[in-house]
């Protein structure tokens, strides 16, 4: 019940984040917050689904775009066959949406079967070398994909339910929308008993596997939802640039969304996010300075990670880790009550 | 790191999170959001242009920004147009489609960029292309030269251009070219060797097809794709080899097409059969590729010879002396870009409406000295340039490096241009 | 898609086996070069540097200002090999010894900082387009022509100087004190300190030497291929594949993996080119699947 209750308070945050997203995109009259936040959409979903693996589950992959990229050209080719939207008509955007996230789930079924067995390092460099297979797939099969050219000629968006996508306030609403649906669902993912069983592989692979847990099936599940979140970031992606790109499926991206998650925190829920936000400013102010931008970066990554060697949100949960923990003490002192169960969960 | 389960700081976390998350945004706005710009009547039209200035095909961009900024420092020095000058401003998409896109909208959006001039590969012209449809400003392709950028309909946007050489126009001079070489000396078995993407298998496809259509005995025995960027020839210079071709065809380029110079001389390709590179002939990769066979035909993609004018000449020399790299076909064809830009804001008076520089534009002829006739023009059926210099040249090992260039006509290209649209359903 | 009467004829043409097999251990030589670090660093120190690319792109960098300077390619390929090493014992001290032993994020980030850092370095020094040094005029030689197929000279010398290294590596691990200490410290660091032997400077020295193999493949690779900043990333990601068949800490092994790969490529271009890269990803599943721990790795995987 307890479980339920605490959802509840997730769904009315997130409904309150989703107004005030929804206020900034609409009461601006002005494309810049939109293009900014439908960006933020995208890498933000990317990072955060990542961070379910690595935060959550322990698995360290460096080849998550992979599954951003399958996404973003699932949806894209299927809006681009006339065939299907011939076939689908008012319906084709949300079928070809489904159909994208389905898609990359199963495809990281497919590729997480062979990886999540193996051990960290594997694991890491194993969905690189995946993901530069997909990126050398995309780039030389020019008949399906146009190659390095991407998908040409703008994705086409029929309308939905009176939703028009290629309308840049409808558009808005609808990534916005899908973004906070899908953070829901990430929420929901780890702060479940399957969110703690994931923590319990992380921490311990051996010593859960002893308490009867399918190790492998559980590591496989969260690796598939954490693939179709990341693709259902393409998908938003794509419906923003119109068009799906190789650029996405290359190493490049999988490493900036690890270390968004490390710039943002991995111990924080909305740290990624967070991540996602300072790395595209970060980005953007050092463009407009220096063409020597990734110096920049590079020695911002090594910063973060041999000085704060945590995240901006970690660092700041620890500290009130620290303050919440003496008050509980004190609060201890006082009264011989229970602090509550949370804490022993 | 530390693993805190907890249930309660997380709580707080998440509304502190919403709260800075909200906070970050509207801070964001505030900073990078809305720098003022001021449309006062004498300040400067920019000009926006996602090019590529890292990785690979730098040297490209240096050389398009460097031939730009040419032609707009001459109209500024001139006195700019009804007082105003041109300002540009650039951005280094590293080539990728959709930091293209995202830079176009930006450049307009907050730097307040009038005129879009996309600076970029194929890769990410279409996706500007897009953009720039979305956005709806006048825009200028300058760099891309897949034909169905300009040629199908689904691409065409009202207020876009290209200002640059076309694939098939390329093809259909390549191929007479290539085709009377062959007559002449009974070249029939054919191989190519080009790189595994949307412009390699284009280019190839289409030289072929004319190359067989103006000479019927050639056929391609051999096709070997290397990778994009791939390193290392080694196996399709074999593969060239077992095959025993008497010609090659090639549109590799830039550093690619070095490399794969460097380690075909090592087998001694270039003694045993004819080789056509139409992409060999710019000076950044001419210059590179030590010990240069000779007797190697390359496409004209830029040459002070060619036109053989005083004109041409000229215009070598002065991109030279304000350029820190070399003129490349890039180079010639942004200067062309701006130049048509300019022309078009004179005849509009400044307005840099998206419909009125359109109409400006479409069907524009302007002096230059890369034309066939010292003209240049922008055709305006399907808004791309014609008239430019197509022919082919033949290596030697020393300056000016080619010699002997063959200049195709374009009633010809135009002839078959025609039938290569219908056979494709664009017209 | 797959051309099988392509490779029968090619197999029994005595010419078009010279001309692949030879095309197949060159591309695999210079992939046993920079594999045989990752694996020998990565046996003893527990790390993927996945920045093993950058040290390889520096050897092509260090050769071509050297080869400039001095004009004997020898001197050059030293310089560049030895270059390669200095950096790689300046980002072992500086950066990666920090997190070992660490979670293999932070390993990730630190290599990904390091060649973001250093394709910009690159870019500064010898600008963002390609250079070509072009072959030395040693080996301005025409090929030789073995059973009608023809071998370059300088591929050769290629070949050569990959096997002697690689069997100079296997003696140095097996049978020097320093991959004794080496092995020992692997194993056990604080014992092997404890008998007052300084185990960071014996690890910087190796990760060094590791970095000196990438950078001897850059070195070799420079006279051929096009250098630009960034040109490490391929190779890296083939060796990681070649480390991965040959099984993790194996050199050996990573000498079969390359050799394999680069026999798949060669044979492959001539049979199935287009499934080339497909077919490398292929061998590679299936030896994780069947055999994880790859053809000669041995015991658990970590």
């Amino acid at each position: 019940m307890n479980v339920l209750l605490e959802f509840r308070r997730d769904f009315l945050l997130a409904i309150a984040g989703l107004a005030v997203l929804l206020l900034i995109g609409l009461g601006v009259d002005h494309p810049w917050p939109r293009d900014f936040l439908t960006s933020i959409f995208a890498y933000g979903l990317l990072a955060m689904s990542l961070n379910l693996l690595i935060g959550f589950t322990g698995l360290v992959s460096f080849g998550h775009a992979a599954f951003f990229a399958f996404g973003g050209y699932t949806f894209g080719l299927l809006l681009q066959s006339t065939g299907f939207t011939g076939a689908m008509g008012a319906w084709s955007v949300p079928v070809a949406f489904v159909a994208a996230a389905g898609g990359t789930a199963l495809y990281a079924l497919v590729i997480g079967a062979i990886c999540v067995r193996l051990s960290e390092i594997y694991f890491a460099f194993l969905t690189l070398a995946f993901q530069m297979f997909l990126y050398s797939l995309i780039i030389s099969w020019v008949d399906v994909t146009g190659g390095d050219q991407g998908l040409m000629g703008g994705i086409p968006r029929p309308e939905f339910l009176g939703v028009d996508l290629s309308n840049p306030y409808d558009r808005y609403v609808t990534c916005a929308i899908v973004f906070v649906a899908c953070l829901m669902l990430l929420r929901v993912v780890t702060e479940s008993p399957f969110g703690y069983t994931l923590r319990m592989i992380r921490d311990n692979p051996t010593r859960t596997a002893f308490l009867g847990v399918n190790v492998f099936r559980v590591k496989l599940i969260s690796f598939v939802v954490a693939g179709a979140v990341a693709g259902v970031g393409g998908v938003i992606l794509a419906l923003f640039t119109s068009g799906a790109y190789p650029e996405w499926a290359y190493w490049a991206q999988s490493g900036e969304a690890i270390f968004m998650i490390m710039l943002g925190g991995l111990t924080v829920f909305l740290g990624p996010l967070l991540g996602a936000v300072l790395l595209r400013i970060l980005n953007d102010v050092v463009q407009s300075y220096t063409t020597h931008s990734e110096i920049v970066i590079g020695i911002v990554i090594l910063a973060v990670v041999l000085g704060l060697r945590r995240g901006i949100l970690d660092f700041i949960r620890d500290l009130w880790v620290e303050r919440e923990q003496s008050s509980l003490r004190r609060a201890a002192d006082d009264t011989s009550r229970s602090a509550g169960g949370e804490a022993g969960r | 790191m530390k693993k805190t389960d907890t249930r309660q700081p997380a709580g707080f976390d998440r509304r502190t999170v919403l709260k800075g998350a909200a906070a970050t945004a509207a801070v964001a706005t505030g900073i990078t959001g809305f720098p003022a710009y001021l449309k006062a009547a004498n300040a400067p039209i920019k000009v926006a242009v996602p090019t590529i200035l890292s990785g690979r095909v730098a040297i490209l961009g240096q050389s398009s920004v460097a031939g730009l900024q040419l032609a707009a420092k001459e109209i500024n020095d001139a006195g700019g147009i009804e007082g105003r000058k041109i300002e540009v401003v650039t951005r280094d998409s590293k080539g990728k489609p959709d930091e293209a896109a995202r830079m176009t909208r930006d450049m307009v959006n907050n730097e307040g960029c009038e005129i879009v001039l996309n600076a970029e590969a194929s890769g990410a012209t279409f996706a500007v292309n897009e953009t720039v449809r979305d956005i709806k400003k006048f825009c200028l392709h300058s760099c891309s030269e897949t034909s169905s950028l300009t040629a199908d309909p689904k691409n065409q946007v009202p207020w876009a251009f290209r200002s640059c050489r076309q694939g098939i126009h390329d093809a259909v001079g390549g191929g007479l070219y290539a085709a009377e070489v062959a007559k002449a000396k009974g070249l029939k078995r054919w191989a190519t060797c080009s790189p595994d993407y949307a412009y390699g298998r284009a280019n190839t496809e289409e030289f072929m097809e004319y190359v067989k259509i103006f000479a019927p005995d050639v056929e391609v025995i051999t096709e070997t794709w290397p990778k994009l960027f791939q390193p290392d020839y080694t196996e399709n210079i074999t593969a060239l080899l077992n095959a025993q071709p008497d010609a090659l065809y090639s549109c590799l380029w830039g550093g690619d097409l070095v490399a794969f110079f460097d380690q075909a001389s090592l087998y001694g390709l270039f003694d045993q059969f004819e080789a056509f590179a139409v992409n060999l002939t710019d000076y950044p990769v001419i210059t590179a590729i030590k010990n240069l066979p000779e007797g190697v035909h390359g496409g004209s993609r830029y040459h002070k010879d060619n036109p053989d004018t005083d004109a041409n000449e000229a215009w070598n020399e002065k991109f030279r002396a304000n350029s820190d790299v070399l003129p490349t076909n890039w180079a010639w064809q942004n200067y062309t870009a701006m130049s048509f830009i300019i022309e078009a804001l004179k005849k509009t008076g400044g307005n840099t409406d998206a419909e009125k520089m359109a109409a400006a534009t479409a069907g524009l002829t302007i002096q230059s000295p890369f034309g066939v006739d010292g003209t240049l023009t922008m055709r305006e059926s399907d808004h791309t340039l014609v008239n430019y210099v197509v022919g082919y040249g033949v290596t030697i090992g020393k300056e000016p490096y080619v010699k002997d260039f063959t200049t195709t006509d374009w009633a010809t290209i135009t002839k078959y241009e025609e039938e290569w649209k219908k056979r494709n359903g664009y017209i | 898609m797959f051309d099988l009467d392509a490779i029968s004829t090619c197999l029994s043409t005595s010419a078009c086996v010279v001309n692949q097999v030879t095309s197949g251990l060159i591309i695999g030589m210079l992939l046993f070069l920079v594999a045989s670090g990752v694996t020998l660093i990565f046996g003893v120190l527990h790390v993927i540097n996945f920045a093993h690319g950058s040290f390889y792109m520096l050897g092509a960098y260090f050769a071509y200002t050297a080869y400039q300077i001095t004009g004997s390619y020898f001197l050059a390929a030293a310089f560049g090999a030895l270059g390669a090493g200095v950096a790689g014992v300046l980002f072992e001290r500086l950066i990666i010894s920090r997190v070992y032993g660490q979670n293999v994020l932070m390993q990730l980030l630190v290599c990904y900082a390091f060649i973001l850092i250093t394709d910009d370095l690159v870019k500064v020094f010898w600008g963002a387009e390609y250079l070509a040094m072009g072959i030395p005029p040693e080996f301005r030689l025409p090929p030789f022509r073995i059973a009608g197929g023809f071998v370059p000279p300088f591929y050769l010398f290629l070949v050569a100087v990959a096997v002697v290294i690689g069997i100079g590596s296997l003696l140095l691990v097996g049978r020097t004190r320093f991959g004794k200490i080496v092995r020992a410290a692997a194993i056990n660091p604080s014992m092997v300190s404890a008998l007052g032997i300084r185990v960071p400077v014996y690890f910087a020295l190796l990760f060094g030497y590791g970095c000196i193999l990438a950078g001897v493949a850059g070195a070799l690779a420079a006279p051929v291929r096009s250098m630009t900043p960034g040109m490490g990333f391929g190779i890296l990601v083939e060796s990681f594949i070649v480390t991965v068949i040959g099984g993790m800490g194996s050199i050996t092994g990573a000498f079969l993996a390359a050799i394999i790969l680069g026999l798949t490529r060669s044979i492959g271009s001539v049979g199935f080119p287009l499934f080339v890269d497909g077919a490398m990803f292929l061998i590679m599943a299936l030896v994780l699947i069947f055999r994880p721990t790859g053809l000669l790795g041995q015991g658990q995987l970590r």
